[in-house]
């Protein structure tokens, strides 16, 4: 009996080491050789499709909420007239870009169409996640926002595509306009008469602004826009770290200001608060403030300058959504083609009316959906003049570190320069 | 006299720690039966509101339903199996006069698989169950779950079996019945407690356990409830905080009814007497 | 066909037709002639009992095990464009300077030991506590329970809704007596034992369920003797509870420990490891420098550091607990 389970044990050590093993030896050049192999092996598949009526079957690793809605709502269409079947997997930001990227490492892939966040798209291109569908004959359409392909495009603005604008999505400054009123202030088009306009809202016993100052993505995204329009960035053109440069620590400082006059809340009660007047002014996604029923707070176009006189830049930051077939698609012509579909025209107004938003300029200007959601006219105006965030493959480290950082700032743990010194740090060493 | 204010003292500790436990769970069912204008800012403490509107949402929109299949499928399989294997094991190390060689191993190991992080773990398990080409099943994270609970039952029974005198094992022997009698009819039912307990926080974990759920899930059909749940937390739109409370609700209901049926073993009636000292 | 070869070999379906006979198998195991001392009978129960759950265990842990220790010596990143190449001990002292780590390592050890101490005294407590009640015992036990049951998203979000600075219940109890709302979660003093009161919140329940079932196992017959020598309830619970459920209790605290050091979800959804830092754990680190961009080299690494930890922290348990089998011999 001891000799039997020596055996058995010994069998499953070898059984648990051999299944790794046999998996694992193929994994690093895997994302190649599977591009390759897809395209020879869908020429295979088409002629075997017309011989056999089975519908081919198409799965979408989506974002869950809205998207999956959407995609939803208008997949019906498509799966008639190709005979296929299309089936939705939506799961949360963290985990969806963890399942793309574990799955781009097998040779068959599971997923047909993958969604990515407008920052991942560098990590992906250069993980080579995503086929080049201008390699596949696709041309482009004038009809996307500019700036919306433009994500898209490896390297950016100027590459082949690899992901079209699934859903578009670019930051507003929200305000409560019964209280601005009631300050008797103007909507402010340069930040100093925001803190201004904080400063008397904060007299009169409401909060000013709300800043998102949460650590990480959060209170990166949200202090980015001022960055900005102080003239700053995360880098230089020559990707120079210059977080600390002296936009930068006016900027934070300036953020500092903005948060003595107002609080630091998390998105639900931002939205909640400035919705019902009890603060003021944040920045904000239209697609917290914004659905079918109606703008919750009033918005307008982030101010791009510090103040009156200063020189303006555009501020706004844009956060779309792409999509992309898989260089591992079992279907690849196929999902081109849904993809296609996907972010038509038809698709795209059809879509509007359960929560998505459009990224071409005929949809955003349709008069029907106008009438219905007047805010894609600032959206279409706020996505031209958008800026992106850094285009590194890096992006999810460097958040982390600045976002580390800027919430020691918010907190007071940490000065303002010694904050940003430590930032600079930390991306260096990231990005070396 | 010093009974009747021991009692008072017991019964007012007893509602104190019902006020601590119960106030948040009455805040997730309170919001879940709200109307929905009525969860965004300012929520007063008593609801304004009454509407199932929210379940309605849960169980027609999204897969919710499906999902709770799932869960009680995965979840009653891997907790069977653990159960089942965990407490033949535990006895085995529990009882020396076996002589049980991989003693020091075993323990040693299941401790090990413990400890590690799942995080870091999960993805060499995926690399071998897609070369085992099952994600597109159940089996991983029902395997996964059996993995997780298996080192606690063995643990926590090892313990609880070396805590039972063995005069009445010792006893059953000499009257010449098997191993395998004695622990099936004598030991088991006397370790009832445990096993219920054990039981229950092995159906909890696996119940609750998000992370080799996402990691393993190819398809919409194969979702957990916590999973589902989770889409509901978007970072890029409001919190849907009526259908998560809801599914909070839901969720709980099947736990609650194990935990009912399961604990009525949790009362010891055979261990007080059956050694005579 | 080995029935446990069968079932790790993932086919369920096979195993409840099986299962009976491998049962029977380890049952009869009483010799032809009668007599239960017989050797061969001996040796069988052992290895048939524990094959099933060490042959999974092994199966399915060695691999990864494996895996994350070789790689921890390499800079293999999983969708990296080149081969990964040895490079030694160079992720651990990269680990072991990064001060992100060692605050996180700092924070994860305070919690725990905080967090550990609190749910044993505390599940302890209400063990005792609902061990003495006559009447409704039942229906107690199921409400105490609840934390435990819960989802953890929805735990956790629960909270974040009780302790929002905009309005959260918790802020306006505070207002009605007179104090000033606190912004739990963005303010360094507080964040950190604000997870800590959710945690305490939640698994104590866990801790109490143990310790219950340890009390249950107290033989009557010695807190009669204790009784009859004139000995009060605090003296009985000292010389009679307290060493029997000792062995329980430690455990408890241990897989506690265990459980508590990973720390993730909570700080995940409620602070993402803010504000300052304060709230970052061991496991999030792991999650946000290595596995997230599936840097298997140096999440590997990391998690194997992790590891070397908790065993440091459990050492002297497992210690205890192999010196007292010694002499029974193993």
């Amino acid at each position: 009996m001891k000799k039997l389970t020596s055996i058995l044990i010994l069998a499953a050590m070898l059984l648990s080491v051999f299944s790794g093993c046999s998996n694992t030896g193929s994994v690093s050049s895997k994302a190649e050789a599977g591009a390759a192999a897809g395209e020879s092996s869908s020429e295979k598949q088409q002629s075997s499709e017309a011989e056999n009526t089975e519908p081919a079957k198409l799965t979408i690793i989506a974002r869950g909420g809205s998207h999956v809605d959407v995609i939803n709502a208008v997949k019906g269409k498509f799966e008639e007239e190709n005979n296929c079947k299309i089936e939705v997997l939506g799961l949360e930001s963290d985990e969806l870009k963890q399942k793309i990227q574990l799955d781009a490492a097998n040779q068959k892939g599971a997923y047909d169409l993958a969604m990515s966040d407008d920052p991942w798209m560098p990590e992906f291109a250069d993980s080579k996640i995503f086929k080049d569908l201008s390699k596949m004959g696709y041309e482009g359409d004038s009809d996307f926002v500019e700036k919306c392909l433009d994500i898209g495009k490896v390297p950016y603005g100027t590459g082949d595509v690899y992901a079209l604008p699934f859903a578009g999505n670019v930051q507003f400054f929200f305000y409560n306009k019964a209280l601005l009123q009631q300050l008797k202030a103007e909507v402010p088009t340069d930040w100093a008469s925001v803190l201004k306009i904080a400063k008397a809202a904060k007299a009169s016993g409401k909060v000013g602004y709300v800043i998102r100052g949460q650590q990480g993505n959060p209170v990166v995204t949200d202090y980015l826009p001022i960055l900005w329009a102080y003239g700053g960035d995360v880098f230089d053109k020559d990707w120079n770290v210059t977080v600390d440069s002296q936009a930068g620590k006016d900027s934070l400082n300036f953020y500092l200001e903005l948060l003595k006059n107002g609080a630091n809340y998390e998105k639900d009660d931002i939205v909640a608060a400035v919705k019902d007047g009890s603060a003021a002014m944040s920045l904000g996604w239209p697609s917290w403030y914004i659905s079918s029923k109606g703008a919750a707070a009033a918005y307008a176009v982030i101010p791009g300058k510090k103040d009156s006189s200063s020189k303006e830049y555009p501020a706004a930051e844009i956060g779309n959504w792409m999509m992309g077939v898989t260089a591992n698609s079992q279907n690849p012509e196929l999902a081109m083609k849904l993809l296609i579909y996907l972010t038509s025209a038809e698709a795209q107004k059809a879509g509007a009316d359960v929560g998505g938003v459009p990224t071409r300029t005929s949809v955003l200007t349709d008069p029907d959906l106008l009438k219905k959601y007047p805010y894609f006219k600032e959206l279409l105006e706020g996505t031209k003049s958008s800026v992106v965030r850094p285009r590194t493959p890096k992006w999810s480290d460097v958040e982390n570190a600045y976002g580390t950082e800027l919430s020691n700032a918010v907190a007071g743990s940490k000065s303002v320069d010694q904050a940003l010194a430590d930032a600079k740090t930390a991306i260096e060493k990231i990005m070396k | 006299m010093r009974k009747r204010h021991r009692s008072i003292l017991r019964g007012i500790l007893i509602v104190l720690l019902l006020i601590w436990t119960l106030f948040p769970i009455y805040w997730m069912v309170s919001l879940s039966v709200r109307d929905q204008s009525e969860l965004m800012g300012d929520k007063p403490f008593w609801p304004q509101s009454f509407s199932l509107s929210h379940f309605q949402e849960l169980f027609e929109k999204s897969d919710f339903p499906r999902a709770v299949g799932n869960s009680l499928e995965v979840t009653l399989i891997s907790t069977a199996a653990a159960l089942l294997f965990g407490l033949m094991c535990a006895y085995v190390l529990a009882r020396t006069r076996f002589h049980f060689r991989f003693r020091g191993p075993a323990l040693v190991w299941s401790f090990l698989v413990r400890i590690l992080p799942p995080i870091a773990f999960a993805l060499p398990l995926y690399i071998m169950m897609n070369a085992a080409d099952l994600l597109n099943t159940k089996i991983p994270v029902i395997l996964a779950h059996i993995l997780m609970n298996l080192p606690f039952v063995i643990w926590f029974m090892m313990v609880s079996f070396e805590g039972m005198p063995e005069e009445i094992e010792e006893s059953a022997r000499i009257d010449g019945a098997s191993e395998g009698k004695i622990f099936w009819s004598i030991v088991l039912p006397v370790s009832a407690p445990g096993i219920a307990a054990v039981s229950i926080l092995s159906f909890m974990t696996s119940w609750n356990e998000y992370l080799y759920g996402v990691i393993f899930v190819q398809r919409p059909q194969n979702f957990t409830i916590p999973i589902s749940l989770s889409t509901f937390n978007s970072e890029q739109e409001l919190t849907h905080w009526g259908a998560l409370m809801a599914g909070g609700v839901v969720s709980m209901l099947p736990i609650v009814l194990f935990v009912i049926f399961t604990q009525r073993f949790l009362i010891q009636g055979l261990s007080g007497g059956a050694v005579k000292e | 066909m080995d029935p446990a070869r069968a079932a790790a070999g993932g086919e369920i379906p096979a195993l409840p037709r099986l299962l009976p006979d491998y049962l029977r198998l380890c049952m009869n195991s009483v010799s032809r002639e009668g007599d239960p001392m017989k050797k061969n009978t001996e040796r069988f129960f052992p290895y048939g009992m524990t094959l099933p759950a060490l042959f999974i265990l092994l199966c399915l842990s060695l691999f990864p095990i494996l895996y994350l220790l070789f790689y921890s010596f390499t800079d293999f990143r999983l969708l990296g464009k080149t081969h990964p190449s040895f490079i030694g001990f160079q992720n651990y002292a990269r680990i072991l300077r990064d001060p992100y780590f060692l605050q996180s390592l700092r924070n994860t050890v305070l919690f725990t030991v905080l967090a550990v101490l609190s749910e044993t005294i505390l599940g302890l407590l209400m063990a005792l506590l609902i061990n003495g009640v006559r009447f409704g015992a039942k229906v107690l036990r199921i409400l105490v329970l609840l934390p435990t049951l819960l989802p953890g998203v929805t735990a956790a979000l629960t909270w974040q809704l009780m302790l929002s600075n905009n309005y959260g219940v918790i802020n306006k109890m505070l207002a009605a007596l007179g104090a000033a709302p606190v912004n739990w979660l963005m303010e360094t003093r507080t964040a950190f034992y604000a997870i800590l009161f959710i945690d305490i919140w939640q698994f104590s329940p866990f801790a109490f369920l143990l310790l219950y079932a340890a009390l249950q196992t107290v033989p009557e017959s010695q807190y009669e003797a204790a009784q009859m020598d004139g000995a009060g309830s605090l003296q009985q619970f000292f010389y009679v509870t307290l060493p029997n459920i000792r062995p329980a209790l430690l455990l408890t605290a241990m897989l506690r420990t265990i459980d508590t050091f990973r720390l993730f979800d909570k700080v995940n959804i409620l602070t993402k490891g803010g504000p300052a830092n304060s709230t970052a754990t061991i496991t999030q680190y792991i999650y946000l420098n290595g596995i997230r961009s599936l840097k298997i080299g140096y999440g590997g690494a990391a998690s194997i550091l992790m590891t070397v930890f908790v065993l440091a922290l459990s050492f002297l348990y497992l210690a205890r607990t192999f010196h007292k089998r010694k002499p029974a011999g193993f």
